[in-house]
């Protein structure tokens, strides 16, 4: 039971990075690998903070997590955009792979071991479902903001951007300031996740984080539907439950780990071949 | 600590664990530069450089002529279908680049997950001992493997730039990096540069591999890391600029054997992040070092 | 009275090429004034100057006597420089509403900001914009299409929204790169009249056109523009008659 939670948690958690990305890369168009690392930001913050300055109320270090990674994230896409939008995507890889390189190196971070003793917040036995409320209310809130944003006079912004943006910017739009902007608002809600995650797991570590955890993020996006607004939350459902199904062929673990990379992988493959929009994509 | 020899080692011995850095940064750069793109595929096919290498050497018994050609066909082979068949189908859609971000990373992973499953996880060499017989000349240790790396890597990057310069395949190669439309326009395949293209990083690779194969451990994941390492080079030379990424590789090699001096090795791998990180901040067009007007 | 426009010794080149060479024009309100000259004589990249598009190597440009050659693109076009494309740039995936809605200087749903805290206000600016542009398409006899996918319409209609998605700019200057090419028939006439109207109403109108009776009807003055300078600035009839012109144009 308290398995299936946890199960059901990390659901909520992917779905709010999915979510997240999905605005970043399939509604904004902007091509980024960086997003474990908004999501470890805000888990390290928060982490952080509440090992050693405890008189910070939960909800304020969760939040203050999200603050460290939109100024981050401001800091990464104000540079790299500078130079063109393509440069993004080696820039958040760059970016990715050094900040990781520092948390596993510094002391202060709890280096390759991780950070363990996060306190507790919630305690007894309710804790599991009582995370899984919260977890699955910042899910849902997060899909739905996503949902807002892209529909409306914004999301109408943002087609025209990646539409023709040269045209879009004549018209007088600051396209350069909303590309910050979305971005700055995905890798925050992927620091909020963070946030949840480190006070649910209440141990983490620089593996949890590196460039396979943005391959399993990217795979939930295309797997759902980049550019749709449920697309993610199908994808992170499929990306959590089909090695618990294979799981259940009982396989030895040298073989099962490849396994399940070798199935996701092909899965992928096939949709960017037959599939490019996802599951819940609409046009091809 | 700073005596002359000891200096001149460590600037040998750097220069020397460069050659393969210098190798694999070189095709990437190349690619880049010819294709315009970022190709992660690249660490799929370092893994299928070494690999089969290692299986021809061990599991066949072949030696090594036999096993540098097995390397070679297999890895230009899968750089060529990778060319045909994934990068120019996605192209002909008119995908974006992050599609062809998550192609090439996921199509490489799919390669090294494959790889796991076949051999395992433990670290592999291709041959039995990593050490080669080692001479002193003028008080510095200079191994055959050095000998052999430099050599190879001083032999690949003369044999580009002979090529680049001095034929005509080369020349298109120039003339669809400058503007693939405008080359079409003079009856320039741009298909055809893209292949071979394709060949010639996968021979670059091939090299790579064999000097790192027979230098130290190498397992699956090996490549991932490598292929950032070739990334760091491209960024610091500059996009397009090949001859200026092999200098960037050298460089970086000489600043983390000459770094040993100073700090520790656990901060080695932070010093490379640190010099990517100014590049992307500071430099983000690439180190332009003035020789004067070009 | 004070040009809406004026460039003075403007410069530009592209490695050897020269494609704004010492150039002075003015453009004063309500006039239509008409940019001829043959291909690669740089009118477009003039237009690209004065848009914003391209920085100037040398030279100055004044809009309304303000400065503006070291302003970013999308400021420009919020100071009121309206222009069209050659290749019109439509936004594809959207409809011919929604194309247009997105053309007004100041666009309220730019804002992330008043997304979250500023509904009320928005929905009533968005429904503001939407009748401006319904009466847009009106004058152009095209509100029918408003819900049309922009690509779904035929080659004479888009156009006509490129330039109704421009209009939705309400500025001073009006730059229009070659509208007419490939217009025929009752798209042809809607044009000249609806040009025509914005000029009377007090904007200042620049066309690049090939299309000579086009010229010849709208404009009261021409440039003619050869290898990045302008070699003759006059009436249209003048420039129509002047020998060297036509040698230019349509010698060799």
């Amino acid at each position: 039971m308290d398995y299936l939670v946890t199960i059901a948690v990390l659901i909520a958690i992917y779905t709010i990075l999915a979510s997240s990305y999905n605005l970043v890369i399939g509604y904004g168009g902007l091509s980024t690998v960086a997003h474990p690392i908004f999501f470890a930001i805000g888990a390290y913050t928060t982490g952080l903070l509440a090992v050693h300055v405890p008189f910070i109320p939960p909800v304020g270090n969760v939040v203050l997590g999200m603050a460290a990674a939109v100024v981050a994230s401001v800091l990464l896409a104000g540079s790299a955009l500078r130079v063109s939008g393509d440069y993004l995507l080696i820039a958040s890889l760059g970016f990715q792979l050094g900040l990781l390189q520092l948390l596993k190196n510094l002391e202060f971070t709890g280096g390759p071991g991780g950070l363990s003793a996060i306190p507790s917040t919630i305690v007894g036995p309710m804790r599991g479902p009582l995370f899984l409320a919260i977890c699955g209310a910042a899910a849902l809130a997060c899909v739905f903001a996503v949902r807002t944003i892209v529909n409306g006079p914004y999301g109408r912004a943002i087609s025209a951007m990646r539409d023709e943006e040269l045209a879009f910017t004549a018209l007088g739009r600051n396209a350069m300031s909303m590309k910050i902007a979305i971005f700055a608002i995905g890798c925050g809600m992927a620091g909020g996740a963070g946030g949840l995650y480190a006070y649910y797991f209440q141990y983490l570590s620089p593996d949890q984080f590196d460039v396979l955890a943005s391959a399993a993020i990217l795979t939930m996006v295309v797997l759902g539907g980049m550019g749709t607004a449920f697309g993610p939350v199908v994808g992170a459902i499929l990306l959590l439950a089909i090695p618990q199904a294979i799981t259940f062929l009982q396989l030895p673990p040298a073989i099962m780990a490849p396994t399940q990379g070798i199935i996701f992988t092909v899965l992928v493959l096939l949709f960017l071949y037959l599939r490019p929009s996802g599951i819940l994509g609409g046009k091809a | 600590m700073f005596e002359p020899v000891i200096l001149l080692q460590i600037l040998w011995t750097g220069i020397a664990t460069s050659a393969p850095f210098v190798l694999l940064t070189v095709g990437f750069s190349l690619t880049l530069k010819v294709t315009g793109l970022w190709n992660f595929a690249q660490s799929g096919q370092m893994a299928i450089a070494f690999y089969a290498m290692f299986f021809a050497l061990h599991g066949l018994g072949l030696p090594l002529v036999a096993a540098l050609a097995l390397g070679g066909v297999l890895t230009c082979g899968a750089a060529w279908l990778i060319e045909v068949y994934g990068l120019q189908v996605f192209r002909d859609r008119g995908s974006d680049n992050l599609m062809f971000f998550i192609f090439t990373l996921i199509l490489s992973e799919f390669i090294i997950y494959v790889i796991t499953l076949i051999f395992g996880t433990e670290p592999e060499t291709l041959y039995e001992s990593i050490l080669s017989p080692v001479d002193i000349v003028g008080g510095i240790a200079i191994s055959d493997w050095d000998k052999t790396g430099v050599a190879l890597a001083a032999f690949a990057l003369a044999a580009l730039y002979g090529f680049m310069r001095y034929t005509k395949e080369g020349q298109f190669l120039a003339a669809v990096s400058d503007n693939a439309k405008l080359a079409e326009l003079y009856g320039i395949s741009a298909q055809r540069a893209y292949r071979v293209t394709a060949v010639i990083s996968g021979l670059f690779i091939v090299a790579a591999m064999y000097l790192i194969g027979s230098h130290g451990g190498v397992v699956p994941n090996s490549p991932l890391e490598l292929v950032l390492s070739a990334v760091i080079g491209t960024l610091l030379g500059g996009i397009g600029r090949v001859f200026a990424a092999a200098w960037a590789s050298i460089f970086l090699a000489l600043i983390q054997s000459f770094s040993i001096l100073f700090i520790g090795s656990r901060w080695q791998n932070l010093l490379l992040y640190g010099f990517l990180f100014a590049t992307i901040l500071l430099f983000p067009r690439g180190v332009r070092l003035s020789w004067g007007r070009r | 009275m004070n040009p809406v426009l004026r460039t003075e010794g403007l410069r530009k080149a592209f490695g050897g090429i020269v494609v704004s060479d010492n150039v002075n024009l003015s453009i004063a309100s309500g006039e239509i004034l008409g940019l001829i000259g043959p291909n690669g004589a740089g009118k477009t990249s003039l237009f690209n100057l004065i848009s914003g598009v391209l920085r100037p190597d040398g030279g100055s440009i004044f809009l309304n006597g303000e400065r503006i050659d070291s302003t970013p693109l999308y400021k420009r076009a919020r100071m009121g420089i309206a222009r069209t494309w050659q290749n019109m740039l439509l936004f594809r995936t959207m409809t011919v509403l929604d194309n247009l809605l997105v053309g007004p200087r100041d666009y309220p749903g730019e804002s992330v900001m008043r997304l979250a805290f500023g509904r009320g206000a928005l929905r009533a600016a968005e429904a503001a914009m939407r009748n401006r542009a319904m009466g847009i398409l009106g004058r152009m006899g095209l509100e029918q299409t408003a819900n049309s996918l922009v690509v779904d319409l035929p080659f004479g209609q888009q156009k006509l929204i490129g330039l109704a998605r421009t209009l939705m700019n309400d500025g001073p200057l009006l730059l229009l790169d070659e509208p007419m090419a490939g217009v025929e028939g009752a798209a042809y006439e809607t044009m000249q009249r609806v040009v025509r109207q914005e000029a009377e109403s007090g904007r200042a109108v620049c066309v690049v056109e090939h299309n000579v009776s086009f010229i010849r009807d709208l404009c009261s003055r021409a440039v003619f523009m050869a290898n990045g300078k302008i070699l003759q600035d006059g009436s249209v009839e003048e420039l129509i008659a002047s020998d060297i012109l036509t040698e230019l144009y349509f010698g060799v």
